[in-house]
């Protein structure tokens, strides 16, 4: 840390043994945003996220969240946040193969201890509000991949967490599928008003669904605005490169409905 | 290069073990044994066909109705060749060690998987206890937990351990680590993602190392037969040391039918106790003609027969056990009042015949002695530890003197009752030119350079190697093929059937003087040193414990002619009949037995 203080990059230090996948990354998500972390793969996004939630403990810097600090919390309370505050969603859906769509959508509320009858009503809840209505009974594997996601997005709804991490969510899905799946998010986002961090690779998705984005390269920070910052005012050459090919008209056009629920609020 | 002292090492490390910590180990052998004794009270109380029934209802609930009618089938036909009970007692041997090796897998396959550590230390320990042959770890387990059931069980344990715990390892290891991610990140404490998580997930490739544990288990009691633990291993281990090929082979038929039903029915339990097995069974496509065949009962269903059957199997069984009645014996010739005696013997002719002779005269005092069928090394071992009362086969002072050297401590001699014998290097008698074993020196080319053997623990090969040869000037010349006595006679048999000249390490007396015509090469150096007697050993205290059983047993002998007609009608009754035999000669032979056992004096 004192030689990455010091100034030393990424591959300096990797000539030394250690790998360090986030050096630099200080920002704040305001509560019911979609805050967007893009980079490309290796930038040290996926890490940045885990390191929200605990999964990885920073080496250095802390993580607030209502108030706490998460790094300083024992493992135990560490484990409460996770089941009733922060959610995750995961790049490979991570549906649990051995049990049913809606036992796996009632997952988090099990481990929060929910009877099982209420957690059954709100697994199905949260079933209905991603539209897999009458797949309960399903298993994981009977589903497309699109639909899996849907479990998965169910899964992390379903615990009322405040906070969703969604980890290059639906990376893993078909252009036409992952656009589906992005104004799916956006029509929920309207009435649940979750606070969001999305990581992903994909310009176009982060233009789409994003209030504000964080540009990862080397595991710092370069750039943290909104969409009108980077795409008018990108901080340097990367960032410009990287939003090169976002179509400006469409990506305005986009941002109209969300702006407008902003502007409500 | 320094002589590095490693066997002295483990010596000391086994004496340490059996000096210091002999009351951990009989609490692990009355543990062991205990669980033994009920799990085969349980499958050997049944009539034989009611629990084959039981069996195959469960094959039909695991695999269905042509795997129910194959297992009924394979158990009948064990129950035919008469090996039914000791089919039960292997199949006890094998269920008990494969619950102890899991509940000692289990846990070290998941501390290994989650402690790459721990992984790295249990590896090397694993692959030891794995290839290490059997019986380097199976005559010290004799020091530590008698001759019997448990040291075989204790080898099977060792020998199944390393795929329990691999398995067990590598099926939570292969378990998504994007899954265990999930779950931590819902806030799932560590030993909830192991149980809920990590095992369901780990459950096939787990089910795969139990199906292996079983099988690696099933391939060691033909070698856990030799320490005395009964049940087939002993059918087959008597049956190759006696070129009994016929039993030999039914033993071994049994064998593979256990095997085989252990084998798919574990394999198939992988599939109806996971969700994941039960979801790949119900996605498989049903042909139409072929339903019959894929029917499974529901789990209760199959419950119900079992239970059914296990019922009238326990009825069959108040009934049945109201009607026996053991023969009793008259009060006066009561001298054992039940109380037991273990004798042990070695698969040689005058020691099976006698100790058969024993058994049926220990019977008609009123004793209840048991008799087990021995590896030489493991006779002794079990004799020194207590575990085995006396044994009829000791040839000394030459054959078995490093026996006798090695445990005369804890052993007493009851004496000589034949005698003298002899040992020798023999040729068929149409080996013209070799009478003396001088003769040998610088013929190793017509013998092919090989000396046949037997046992290479036997006392003969020593002397053989380590005096005879050298006296005569043969080392270097010839090899001595150490094997087995079978093995030996086989090669015999063959030779003169060929008639190729063969020299063989043989004894008198012996049947093959009778079936072959063979010469005895002369000894004028006298290098085989004089005959031996044929003693009775038993464990020291003896005397002490049962004083008249040890005054008959230092009273006893044999004539010649005894000995011969009690071999030869043991031997006309055939394995496993023994006990004919030993009727049939005692009608020859009336009042032999107040002769041996006087109850008077």
């Amino acid at each position: 840390m004192q030689r990455l203080r010091a100034g030393a990059g990424k591959t300096e230090l990797r000539e030394s043994g250690d790998t360090a996948a986030v050096i630099d990354a200080s920002f704040e998500v305001a509560e019911g945003e979609i805050f967007v972390v893009m980079g490309l793969s290796g930038s040290g996004k996926s890490t940045l996220l885990r390191t929200l939630n605990g999964l990885l403990p920073p080496t250095a810097g802390s993580v607030h969240y209502e108030g706490r600090d998460l790094t300083a919390l024992d493992a135990a309370e560490l484990r409460h946040v996770r089941a009733h505050g922060i959610s995750m969603v995961f790049q490979h859906f991570a549906l649990f193969p051995h049990r049913t769509v809606v036992d796996n959508a009632a997952y988090g509320l099990e481990v929060q201890g929910v009877p099982r009858p209420e957690r059954q009503e709100r697994a199905e809840e949260a079933l209905r509000l991603t539209g897999l209505e009458g797949w309960e009974q399903s298993w994981p594997d009977e589903l497309s991949g699109g639909m899996q996601q849907r479990v998965g997005l169910a899964r992390a709804l379903a615990t009322d967490a405040d906070v969703l991490l969604m980890d290059e969510a639906f990376s893993a899905l078909d252009p036409l599928i992952r656009r589906e799946m992005q104004e799916q998010l956006l029509e929920l986002q309207r009435t649940l008003r979750k606070t969001i961090v999305f990581i992903t690779h994909d310009p176009h998705e982060a233009v789409r669904i994003g209030d504000r984005i964080a540009v990862m390269r080397d595991g710092r920070i370069v750039q943290n605005g909104s969409v009108e910052d980077l795409l008018l005012r990108p901080a340097d050459d990367y960032v410009a490169s990287f939003m090169a090919d976002v179509d400006r008209g469409a990506a305005f056009a986009d941002r109209r409905p969300a702006a407008g629920v902003k502007a409500h609020a | 290069m320094p002589r590095i002292p490693l066997g002295d090492w483990a010596d000391n490390v086994v004496s340490f073990l059996r000096d210091h910590f002999s009351g951990l180990f009989d609490v692990v052998s009355s543990i062991v044994s205990g669980m033994y004794d009920g799990v085969d009270a349980v499958l050997t109380g049944p009539q034989p066909l009611l629990l084959a029934g039981i069996l195959a209802v469960l094959a039909l609930w695991l695999r269905g109705p042509l795997a129910a009618v194959l297992a009924f089938a394979g158990f009948a036909l064990i129950d035919s060749v008469q090996q039914w009970h000791q089919a039960m007692d292997t199949l006890s041997l094998v269920l008990v060690a494969t619950v102890v090796t899991l509940v000692v897998a289990l846990p070290l396959g998941v501390w290994a998987a989650r402690n790459r550590t721990v992984s790295s230390v249990l590896r090397p320990a694993l692959d030891l206890m794995q290839t290490m042959p059997a019986f380097v770890y199976l005559i010290p387990g004799i020091f530590f937990f008698g001759v019997g059931v448990v040291p075989g069980i204790i080898a099977c344990i060792v020998f199944a351990l390393a795929p329990g715990v691999r398995m067990t390892e590598l099926g939570i290891r292969q378990v998504d680590a994007e899954l265990v991610e999930a779950a931590e990140a819902f806030g799932t404490p560590p030993a909830r993602t192991l149980l809920r998580v990590q095992l369901p997930l780990a459950l096939p490739t787990i089910m795969a190392g139990v199906n292996q544990v079983i099988m690696l288990g099933l391939s060691m009691v033909v070698v856990a037969g030799m320490v005395g633990s009964g049940g087939l291993g002993q059918s087959v281990f008597t049956a190759i040391s006696q070129v009994d090929i016929g039993l030999g082979f039914e033993g071994g038929v049994s064998v593979v039918i256990l095997a085989m039903y252990l084998d798919r029915m574990t394999g198939a339990l992988g599939g109806r106790v996971t969700a994941v097995g039960r979801r790949a069974a119900a996605a498989l496509p049903q042909r139409a003609g072929r339903r019959v065949l894929a029917y499974r009962p529901q789990a209760s269903l199959a419950v119900v027969g079992v239970v059914a059957l296990a019922l009238v199997a326990g009825g069959m069984n108040v009934f049945a056990g109201s009607g026996t009645n053991e023969a009793t014996v008259p009060a006066k010739d009561d001298v054992g009042k039940g109380r037991s005696i273990d004798m042990g013997y070695i698969p040689w002719d005058e020691g099976v015949a006698t100790t058969f002779l024993w058994q049926e005269i220990l019977k008609e005092r009123g004793f209840d002695p048991k008799v087990t069928q021995y590896d030489v090394g493991a006779l002794y071992t079990g004799m020194s530890t207590g575990k085995i009362d006396f044994e009829t086969d000791s040839w000394l002072p030459t054959t078995h003197a490093s026996y006798w050297a090695k445990y005369r401590d804890s052993l007493e001699d009851l004496g000589s009752w034949y005698g003298p014998t002899s040992l020798e290097l023999t040729v068929p008698s149409y080996v013209k030119d070799v009478n003396s074993l001088a003769d040998l020196k610088g013929k190793s080319g017509e013998f092919k350079g090989r000396i046949i053997g037997i046992e290479p623990g036997a006392g003969e090969m020593k002397l053989l190697n380590d005096t005879v040869l050298a006296k005569y000037g043969l080392k270097g010349q010839y090899q001595v093929v150490a094997g087995s006595t079978a093995g030996m006679l086989a090669q015999l048999d063959r030779s003169i059937k060929a008639k190729e000249p063969v020299v063989v390490t043989l004894w008198s007396p012996h049947w093959a003087y009778d079936t072959h015509s063979l010469k005895k090469l002369k000894d004028p150096l006298n290098a085989w040193g004089s005959g031996d007697g044929v003693h009775t050993l038993a464990h020291k205290g003896f005397s002490a414990k049962e004083p008249k059983v040890a005054a008959w047993l230092k009273g006893f002998h044999l004539t010649d002619k005894q000995l011969t007609s009690l071999e030869a009608a043991v031997h006309k009754a055939g394995q496993g009949h023994e006990q004919d035999g030993v009727h049939a000669w005692l009608k020859q032979n009336p009042g032999i037995v107040d002769k041996l056992a006087p109850v008077g004096s």
